[in-house]
């Protein structure tokens, strides 16, 4: 919110700058995130009087104006066209800077001579208007200073208000603050006006179907308004405050709002049907045009202000373009009233309309002080639209809201800040606050909360409030202190720590992806047969739009994009949850995705089968380190993955993951020539035992024995065959097997290998004789020409 | 013969002219190996050699000897002296090499290039927000906090409700909250696991819950549609505001820099009470003013406050006696301030140039 700092003074006698109460503010709760200096650099800018104009003879859009400066006549093109010969406008002559640092020259714009500029709003920084050049008032004096006839710079603050602070989106609100920081009175004033004519009941009915919707509705009205442009001070002032002038009635309904916090409305009495008002609820299929001229689809949801026909605002929100005041207006109906904030915020969202007014509705606005904001709009238009304003008020009120006194204890209040304010700290500060002390005990205070603050509910809301007046930088900052929760069981967030280590140690960097993306990216990796994917209702752009189901496709991704600015080779992992839906429910789990790309450091071998065993090497390693169950893959098929180097990772003969080579056609997207290989698998099935602790064991004193063989196989016996056929034949004395070669030849034949084990003896109790360990060697080797028809060759 | 060698050796070497025993052997064995290492010249090495290994040196002695060694040490005393001989022979082998210089196997090494890339192992790259997030699990822990967990999918419930966030509240809206069709939402913030642990267990609690949060934000360099948070509870008896400002000064100091200042500011959430933000005396100007706190000597960090009663009560703790506080920040702000990383979306591009960057 903006709260000019001229408009502050008028409520509250502070002589401190504005740096000092932005200070004071923002270490009270208001924190006040800028300080504007508006019109600061327009000193430069004189009043002009445009004596003549005609259309450039080159450019359309230009005119050529003749501009008197109190000395002499100007020419000066200028783009604008909201102007006619008389007006005073904005003038920055040649020699002169803008705000922006824009220093203004003769020139020449298409062939004809400028002397000078007419500036907008915007160009003076004064507001984001850009619609036309500024006008100044007709009665300002040529030549002299523009800021003289705007009342000077204004000093403006940028508040942050917080939502539970409504009373503070208002100046007198501000105010309340300021006069409570510095200790002194807070002045509102007491409009006054003369009431004559009619009594406003001749003029207008009013009737609220649901009191809860509209806790009160005033209606007053005026006759005899002359519709003009407000005063300057009053349009500067809106427009430091970011709200567009329009015409002196509106202006007055907005000026009143900003000033005390009341959204107003004012209508023109002479299009309301039957001159009356109905707050209801919309009905079903109604329709609505707002004065933003959107017409609007209204629902039983919403309440609307109609008059005996039709809707002519939503309440709360924005009048209706139906009943607008125009060029026309004499009777002007003024409501101030309040709205049930829950349904207004409802409202706002579901018609995608956030106004001023609904801004300050939805976060509740003071019934108290509705008929004040009345009153003060009424005299506000007396003085300033020449109108007469009605006998009397119609006010349909069902009381002031109920608002219980809260109890607090003073040595709550104490050990809850753990420092010691005392009793009479605290009664300065709610007095300064103004919030009515009903009782004090020596300890116990009760207080009636004021109707400006209905966030006032429970003890800990007055705790607040004294905490922020008496400082909470105050407040010392205690020793830190440890505090042992005893059975809190963080295991698991730690094995994933110890997992993340693990994964850096084996030489991977760790990566990180949104949660979703578009579905399009999904569906490279596979289609969605069977409706796992969950979307998003409605997501910020199609490129997130849905949960990913995989951390494949964006690994992948990851990888391909480094491939493109030429990182060729990169090893990477990445931990994150995936969500898809099962027998219709969403789930969520956590994986581990591995991808490798390019060489890796020591191993330069970047076949296929060179990639796929370096990521099954990480994962063997990672689970030895996780204390997981060893690896066993098993031949598997996956859409993303090329047929044949696609495994399912089992972990205790449980399906996890999956392992495998990217197809050539997911690796051309990005352009990778080489193969990439890739892993996913649950992370939970790797995290249970990795804080288990390993007992000792012998290291083994007797020495071992080694036997080398040679076996010609089939290419269809795998390495895995055999290490299970020597393992299933072996005593306990067999400790390793060690596959040191495979090779293929001429002589072998087509479709047969020759594979090279070490195979290594030892007991734990003896040295092993030559002639047992031949014989449990021999063995072996009957098993493996049994079971595998392999030719051995004996070394 | 036998008699006339044990007494002309054995008598100095074996005490007195006993048979041979497996203590004496043993002190025999340990003996001709000292001497072994410690011969000097090639001749000694030979003198060595011929004394235990020799023709008629003490080991071919030993062998004819054992038949009159007793018959439950026999078998050790013969096994030893092989294993002796195998061992004595290999460390006169040794020594003569050493002594006669051609132990220099390794060429002298003036022709190598010591410059060559070193080999080897390479560790891979920890991402900032974790390190950011492991970090700060560190410091809480060190005054111990330990972490929970919470799911991505939630509840309005529990990330709306029972943070004493009422119906109509800004932040419900969908505007600023990814819905999905079954009625849950992404959690925009960490505290629905406070929630959930407090659910589940009487106080004391002390956590921190670090985790992926996500809001409706269009991206840029400040802003990211998913995020991480680390948060913080400590719910106990006598919990006070003095208590919350000791505890985040300290994690600014080990975060930041033992220099680094916190400041407190009143503010407003609905599930604590009184709120505080914590902005950090900036680390990079030391509070002069600069780039990277954008003139103001502070950057905020974190909110934070005593937890409101009103959540107590919905978790059916008694308001009465519990007092705790609750604490919140930004992994990618602190992370982004803490390197100077001047965009965002660099955490999420994997990006090796920017990893690489990372221990």
């Amino acid at each position: 919110m903006k709260l000019p700092l001229s408009w502050l003074r008028e409520y509250v006698d502070v002589d401190a700058s504005a740096e000092e109460i932005a200070e004071r503010l923002t270490f009270s709760g208001t924190e006040v995130e800028g300080i504007e200096h508006v019109g600061a650099g327009c000193e430069d800018v004189i009043v002009g009087e445009v004596r003549a104009w005609e259309k450039h003879p080159k450019a359309d859009r230009l005119r050529l104006c003749r501009v008197f400066d109190g000395e002499g006549e100007l020419p000066v093109v200028c783009g604008a066209d909201n102007f006619d010969v008389g007006d005073k406008v904005a003038l920055a002559p040649v020699g002169a800077t803008l705000p922006g640092g824009m220093a203004i020259k003769e020139a020449k714009l298409r062939g004809e001579i400028s002397q000078g500029m007419l500036c907008a709003e915007d160009e003076l920084g004064l507001s984001a208007d850009h619609a036309g050049i500024m006008i100044l008032p007709a009665d300002a004096a040529v030549g002299t200073p523009m800021l003289d006839v705007i009342g000077g710079i204004e000093t403006v603050l940028e508040l942050e208000v917080t939502w539970n602070r409504p009373d503070c989106l208002c100046v007198i609100g501000m105010a309340r603050e300021v006069a409570a920081l510095y200790g002194v009175a807070l002045k509102v004033p007491e409009p006054t006006f003369e009431e004559k004519g009619k009594s406003v009941d001749e003029w207008t009915r009013v009737d609220v179907q649901d009191a809860f919707d509209c806790p009160r509705y005033t209606a007053r009205v005026l006759t005899e308004a002359k519709l003009k442009p407000s005063p300057v001070w009053m349009r500067r002032r809106l427009t430091c405050c970011g709200v567009r002038p329009i015409n002196n009635v509106v202006d007055i309904t907005n000026y009143v709002m900003l000033e005390c916090g009341h959204p107003l409305h004012a209508f023109d009495s002479a299009l309301l049907k039957e001159s009356r008002i109905i707050v209801r609820r919309a009905a079903e299929g109604e329709r609505m045009a707002t004065l933003d001229d959107e017409e609007r689809a209204l629902t039983p949801e919403m309440i609307v202000i109609a008059d005996a026909e039709r809707p002519v605002a939503v309440a709360g929100i924005m009048g209706g373009a139906g009943s607008e005041i125009n060029d026309t207006t004499q009777t002007v109906l003024l409501e101030s009233a309040t709205f049930d904030p829950a349904r207004t915020h409802r409202t706002s969202v579901a018609l995608g309309l956030s106004t001023e007014s609904s801004h300050r509705f939805e976060r509740t606005v003071n019934r108290e002080t509705v008929e004040w904001a009345s009153r003060r709009a009424a005299a506000l238009m007396t003085e300033h639209c020449g109108a007469t304003v009605a006998a009397g008020v119609i006010d349909v009120y069902g009381g002031a809201a109920e608002l219980a006194p809260i109890t607090c204890r003073l040595a709550r209040l104490e050990s809850l800040l753990g420092v010691s304010l005392g009793r009479d700290e605290v009664l300065g500060i709610l007095e300064k606050l103004q919030i009515p002390v009903a009782n004090a005990d020596d300890d116990i205070i009760t207080v009636a909360p004021p109707g400006f603050r209905p966030d006032l509910k429970i003890e800990a809301d007055i705790f607040e409030e004294i905490a922020r007046i008496h400082g909470i930088d105050e407040v010392p900052a205690a020793d830190p202190m440890g505090r042992v929760v005893v059975d809190a069981d963080d295991a698991r967030p730690r094995a994933v720590a110890a997992c993340r280590e693990h994964l850096v140690g084996l030489g991977l960097s760790e990566t990180m992806n949104y949660s979703f993306l578009s579905e399009q990216a999904l569906d490279r990796f596979g289609k969605d047969a069977d409706g796992r994917r969950v979307a998003l209702l409605d997501p910020v752009s199609a490129d997130h739009g849905v949960m990913r189901e995989s951390l494949i496709p964006q690994m992948a991704e990851s990888l391909g994009r480094n491939a493109t600015h030429q990182e060729l080779d990169a090893a990477c992992f990445e931990i994150g949850r995936v969500f898809y839906r099962e027998q219709g429910a969403i789930c969520e789990e956590e994986r581990l995705s591995i991808g490798l790309m390019g060489r890796q450091a020591g191993l330069d071998d970047t076949s296929p089968e060179g990639m796929f065993l370096r990521i099954k090497g990480l994962l063997e390693e990672l689970l030895r380190v996780q204390n997981a169950p060893a690896l066993e893959l098993q031949p598997d098929a996956h859409p993303a993955f090329e047929p044949g180097w696609c495994t399912a990772i089992l972990l205790g003969g449980e399906r996890v993951g999956i392992l495998g080579l990217l197809t050539a056609p997911i690796r051309h997207h990005w352009r990778i020539q080489s193969p990439v290989a890739m892993a996913e698998l649950r992370l939970d099935t790797i995290l249970s035992q990795v804080h288990d602790v390993q007992s000792f064991t012998d290291i083994p004193v007797y020495p071992s024995m080694d036997r080398d063989l040679a076996l010609i196989v089939d290419e269809s016996v795998c390495h895995g065959d055999v290490v299970r056929v020597i393992e299933s034949g072996a005593p306990g004395g067999l400790t390793r097997v060690d596959l040191f070669d495979i090779f293929r030849s001429e002589e072998m034949g087509d479709g047969r290998k020759s594979m090279a084990y070490s195979l290594t003896y030892r007991s734990a109790e003896r040295t092993l004789t030559d002639e047992e360990t031949n014989r449990v060697h021999a063995e072996i080797m009957d098993r493996l020409r049994r079971e595998l028809e392999a030719e051995i060759r004996e070394r | 013969m036998a008699v006339f060698f044990g007494q002309m050796q054995w008598g100095w070497d074996f005490e007195g002219d006993e048979t041979v025993n497996l203590e004496t052997l043993k002190r025999t064995v340990a003996e001709g190996l000292d001497e072994a290492r410690t011969a000097e010249t090639a001749d000694a090495v030979e003198a060595v050699r011929i004394k235990y290994l020799g023709r008629k040196g003490l080991m071919p002695q030993v062998m004819k000897e054992l038949k009159t060694v007793a018959p439950e040490e026999r078998a050790e005393v013969g096994r030893l002296a092989n294993t002796f001989k195998k061992e004595l022979t290999e460390l006169l082998e040794t020594r003569k090499k050493e002594l006669s210089g051609d132990a220099k196997a390794i060429a002298e090494p003036v022709t190598f290039d010591y410059t060559l890339p070193g080999r080897g192992p390479r560790r891979g790259t920890r991402h900032p927000i974790s390190t950011v997030i492991e970090e700060a699990v560190a410091i809480f822990g060190r005054m111990g906090f330990t972490v929970a967990e919470g799911p991505d999918v939630e509840t309005p419930y529990h990330n709306f409700d029972a943070l004493n966030t009422p119906g109509y509240h800004p932040s419900l809206d969908r505007q600023d909250t990814f819905w999905l069709d079954d009625g849950r939402l992404l959690r925009t913030q960490t505290s629905p696991v406070q929630i959930r642990v407090m659910e589940s267990r009487q106080p004391p609690v002390r956590i921190v819950t670090p985790g992926r949060c996500y809001r409706r934000d269009t991206t840029d360099a400040t802003h990211s549609a998913n995020f991480h948070q680390i948060e913080g509870l400590y719910v106990d008896r006598d919990v006070s505001l003095a208590d919350l400002k000791g505890t985040l000064a300290y994690f600014a100091h080990e975060m930041m820099g033992p220099d680094v200042a916190v400041r407190f500011r009143p503010h407003f959430f609905p599930f604590t009470e009184p709120s505080v933000e914590c902005d950090f005396s900036c680390h990079v100007c030391n509070g002069a003013g600069c780039r990277v706190c954008k003139g103001s000597g502070w950057i905020e960090i974190a909110g934070a406050g005593m937890v409101d009663p009103r959540v107590f009560e919905k978790v059916g703790y008694d308001p009465e006696t519990t007092t705790g506080y609750a604490f919140g920040m930004g992994i990618e702000r602190i992370a982004m301030i803490r390197y100077g990383i001047p965009d965002i979306r660099l955490l999420y591009e994997n990006d090796m140039r920017f990893l690489r960057q990372f221990g």
